[in-house]
């Protein structure tokens, strides 16, 4: 059993697939040394955290991440009743609707969560997604939203499936700090299998560059939030999402799934 | 007197928001530094520290008080969502820096009493490694890389890359507990 037993080092951090981790915890539980040695990396690594130099988080950062994490019950529950409910006009005549105070306070929340790339797991992908059902299904009886800051939301493109796809996604391309920040969210996404990843690419001319790499949850829902920190300037004119063998994919290998001109 | 950790963890757990807004304050600080240390990025970090709690919020972690302490635990939770997320970015390569080099320091908060104290101890018990120790740890522990790509970064066969985990951690260990002993016979 040396093989598993080499293994360990890539077990704390993390590293192994979640086939290669099933095996070696089976492993571990019958091999005294992996026990061993991993209780003396838990007990030697205790401390280290805290050697870290004090880093100010950010101001806004405590209002952020405290309305998002009570967000996701919320969340949920729409995903759910969006489940149910296929058209959004059926929304609007549900009964156990929540009245307009509640909906604002989950409304602009998310909106500070998209533009801070917050993405815990896919909650505030689907919080988006839903986003626009929202006001549309109330907007008949109810005042007007209330306003949201979008200064620094500069474009958002819903990217279309190619032939015989039925998956959905949007891109949002949010300028932040001289930077572009790339959010992609997906829903409907085909599955995958072993390490196959989906890749997001933008294209100058045909060429195209790496723009987020990401995969699916067992829903078929999938998003990632990217940086788009490239070595000069370029005039992008189309995004697309493609299936990849891995996530290491230096030129998409699979076929456009999604895709949209900038 | 301080709410134990644990209390505040069982009552984040029943939806206590005022419990959340409190292990946030406590723990916001050394997880948002630590997140950002291994990330070196600011969202990241701050995803990090959203995961954290979410995971708490949402009951899909449970603390289990005989495996140790609370805030190694919440760390040790940060850690993996961090090395996740690095995973899911494009790969950059990595090159070892001093940290004191490119890191601007901020006082440590007079309130973080335990990161003061196991702060400045560690600090200065990992300056005392030699260089390829201190490496070995930056590579292993804070950036969470996988075995092979140690290997490769230092160069170093893919066979000895945990042994030289173990003995640098080792090491550093056997530093702190010199420094500890000093410790007591000087307040003695
Ligand atoms: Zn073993």
């Amino acid at each position: 059993m040396a093989k598993q037993c080499d293994r360990l080092i890539d077990y704390f951090n993390n590293q192994l697939t979640e086939r290669e981790r099933e095996a070696f915890e089976i492993h571990l539980g019958e091999c005294a040394s992996c026990q061993e040695e991993l209780a003396e990396l838990e007990e030697l690594t205790m401390d280290l955290p805290f050697g870290v130099d004090a880093v100010e988080p950010p101001e806004d950062m405590k209002d952020r991440v405290l309305s998002n994490v009570k967000n996701v019950n919320q969340v949920k529950d729409n995903a759910q009743s969006s489940d149910t409910t296929t058209k959004v006009t059926d929304i609007k005549d549900k009964k156990d609707m929540p009245p307009l105070k509640k909906k604002k306070s989950w409304y602009k929340p998310l909106i500070v969560a998209t533009l801070t790339l917050s993405l815990v797991g896919n909650g505030v992908a689907l919080i988006y997604l839903n986003q626009e059902e929202k006001p549309e299904s109330t907007a008949p009886s109810e005042p007007e939203q209330e306003e949201v800051s979008l200064d620094t939301l500069s474009q958002k493109h819903a990217l279309q499936p190619s032939e015989g796809v039925s998956a959905q996604a949007t891109a949002l391309m949010i300028e932040q700090n001289n930077h572009v920040n790339l959010v992609v969210q997906a829903e409907d996404l085909p599955p995958l299998s072993g390490e196959e990843a989906y890749q997001v690419w933008v294209l100058e001319d045909g060429t195209p560059y790496r723009a987020g790499t990401f995969i699916s949850s067992e829903d078929g829902t999938g998003a990632v939030s990217y940086v788009m920190d490239y070595d000069k300037e370029y005039n992008f004119d189309t995004i697309a999402i493609t299936k990849e063998p891995n996530a290491n994919s230096q030129q998409p290998q699979g076929d456009i799934l999604l895709s949209s001109p900038l | 007197m301080r709410e134990e950790d644990v209390d505040l963890f069982n009552r984040v757990q029943a939806q206590d928001e005022a419990a959340l807004e409190q292990l946030y304050d406590r723990y916001e600080r050394i997880l948002y530094s630590f997140s950002f240390r291994v990330t070196n990025n600011k969202f990241l970090a701050e995803e990090a520290v959203q995961d954290v709690f979410t995971k708490i919020w949402t009951k899909q972690r449970n603390f289990d008080e005989k495996k140790g302490k609370f805030s190694s635990w919440l760390l040790t939770m940060a850690r993996n969502t961090c090395i996740d997320l690095l995973r899911k970015r494009k790969e950059t390569p990595y090159e070892f820096e001093e940290r004191d080099s490119i890191q601007s320091k901020e006082p440590t908060p007079e309130d973080q009493v335990e990161w003061k104290e196991r702060g400045e101890e560690m600090q200065s018990a990992l300056k005392e490694l030699p260089k390829e120790q201190q490496e070995i740890i930056e590579l292993f522990y804070f950036k969470g890389m996988s075995q092979s790509a140690i290997s490769k970064t230092c160069d170093i066969p893919l066979g000895t890359v945990k042994g030289r985990v173990r003995l640098s951690l080792k090491h550093l260990k056997g530093i702190l507990t010199k420094k500890r002993e000093r410790g007591v016979y000087e307040d003695g």
